[in-house]
């Protein structure tokens, strides 16, 4: 996740102490898929407040990956010698091609029909437990609406939980051309302003620090910034990196819209957030691939007045966002 | 454009990764992929280029989860 304001040297508080307070998430080493499926597992956490987790260092077009969804829904991408030894009721990748080698599994935790007596549940438990067992190191992350009761930390005390905070880089960059935007000019205005495409290159090119003033003569790159744009003396940008659940970045979001509350130099800010590449799901439930890329992203831009523009992007094996 | 190359932007290099970030138009992107991975001696000198991410989205190139470091 990361935002970047223009003509702003010192980052506000309030901002400051929302970003302290991204929270933890954890990595649970070798956990068994069964133990998600374990209805103690899903009273405490699952039913009470937001349980994400995925599945980490798997790649989602060669290994098996699993996800649990804030609404409940556990996600098993695998490929297809697990799927038949598994033997739970998928469908096939919608990115598969003649010869199906990957299913989706889609086991609902909160479902009525999910309770601990049922024929269904016995099922998903037999499968997971003794037919083909499966492990992995997970990234978990658990919103709490302020229920009592155990932790992540406590309810896995016995596999190897870590509790990692989110790495924040702060950088203030100096003498930087911005393009000059206007909120209702989508496709930009010659000479008045840039359109969305542009600023989307252009907020590229910052975060991966391209040099933005090239002359013509330089033979190593093309890129320039759009036009119109004026020198900004400052900006700040911030990078939070980690398993950040969409609560925070909707605290972070509200925040950096009260940014504007005071009058400001700045005349917008931008807000990226990046999804894994190797989800099982990207935008509601749409299945994500990866093909050359696993790109999951949106960006938006605020302006002073907050209009907003939000931009999605997605690659080459997905949905188009909703 | 030379006859049948390809423009391609080197739009950062840094030295202490050894690693670029390189622009090319979309239909050369395989060209130029393919010229990377066999390209196995410059100047006497062996060496090799892995490409670690890939994307039409510049700006999906500043976050690479399977790089990410707990």
């Amino acid at each position: 996740v990361s935002f970047l304001i223009p003509e702003c040297g010192l980052l506000p508080e309030v901002l400051k102490s929302t970003i302290a307070d991204v929270g933890e998430y954890y990595l649970v080493r070798n956990l068994s898929v069964h133990e998600l499926v374990a209805h103690e597992f899903i009273d405490a956490f699952v039913k009470k407040g937001s349980c994400y987790a995925l599945t980490h260092n798997t790649k989602i077009d060669q290994d098996n990956t699993a996800a649990l969804l804030p609404n409940g829904k556990l996600i098993l991408s695998v490929d297809k010698d697990t799927y038949e030894e598994l033997g739970l009721q998928g469908h096939p990748s919608r990115y598969s091609g003649k010869k199906v080698m990957r299913y989706i599994i889609t086991i609902d935790l909160t479902d009525s029909s999910f309770h601990p007596d049922s024929k269904k549940y016995n099922r998903v438990l037999w499968a997971l437990k003794e037919k083909k067992p499966l492990e992995f190191d997970f990234l978990m992350a658990w919103y709490n609406t302020g229920a009592e009761g155990s932790t992540l930390m406590s309810y896995f005390s016995k596999n190897q939980i870590q509790a990692l905070k989110p790495k924040v880089t702060f950088s203030t960059l100096k003498d930087l051309q911005c393009p000059v935007l206007q909120s209702n000019e989508l496709q930009g205005k010659p000479d008045e302003s840039c359109s969305t495409e542009e600023l989307f290159e252009w907020l590229g090119a910052v975060l991966n620090q391209v040099s933005l003033d090239n002359k013509s003569s330089s033979f190593l790159s093309t890129y320039c910034c759009p036009q119109p744009n004026t020198m900004v003396e400052k900006a700040f940008l911030c990078t939070i990196t980690g398993f950040i659940i969409p609560e925070k970045i909707i605290q972070l979001l509200e925040q950096l819209c009260c940014y504007f509350v005071e009058p400001k130099l700045a005349y917008w800010l931008t807000l990226t957030v990046h999804g894994f590449a190797d989800s099982p799901v990207s935008w509601r439930e749409n299945e994500h691939g990866f093909h050359k890329g696993g790109e999951n992203l949106y960006n938006f831009v605020i302006f002073r007045n907050l209009d907003y523009w939000l931009q999605m992007a997605v690659g080459t094996n997905d949905d188009c966002p909703p | 454009q030379v006859g049948a190359a390809l423009p391609v932007d080197v739009l950062t290099y840094e030295e202490k990764t050894l690693s670029a970030i390189l622009r090319v138009i979309s239909s050369g992107l395989v060209k130029l992929w393919s010229a990377l991975t066999l390209l196995g001696f410059y100047q006497n000198r062996r060496c090799a280029f892995r490409v670690l991410q890939t994307s039409p989205f510049l700006l999906a190139l500043s976050g690479n989860s399977r790089e990410l470091v707990l």
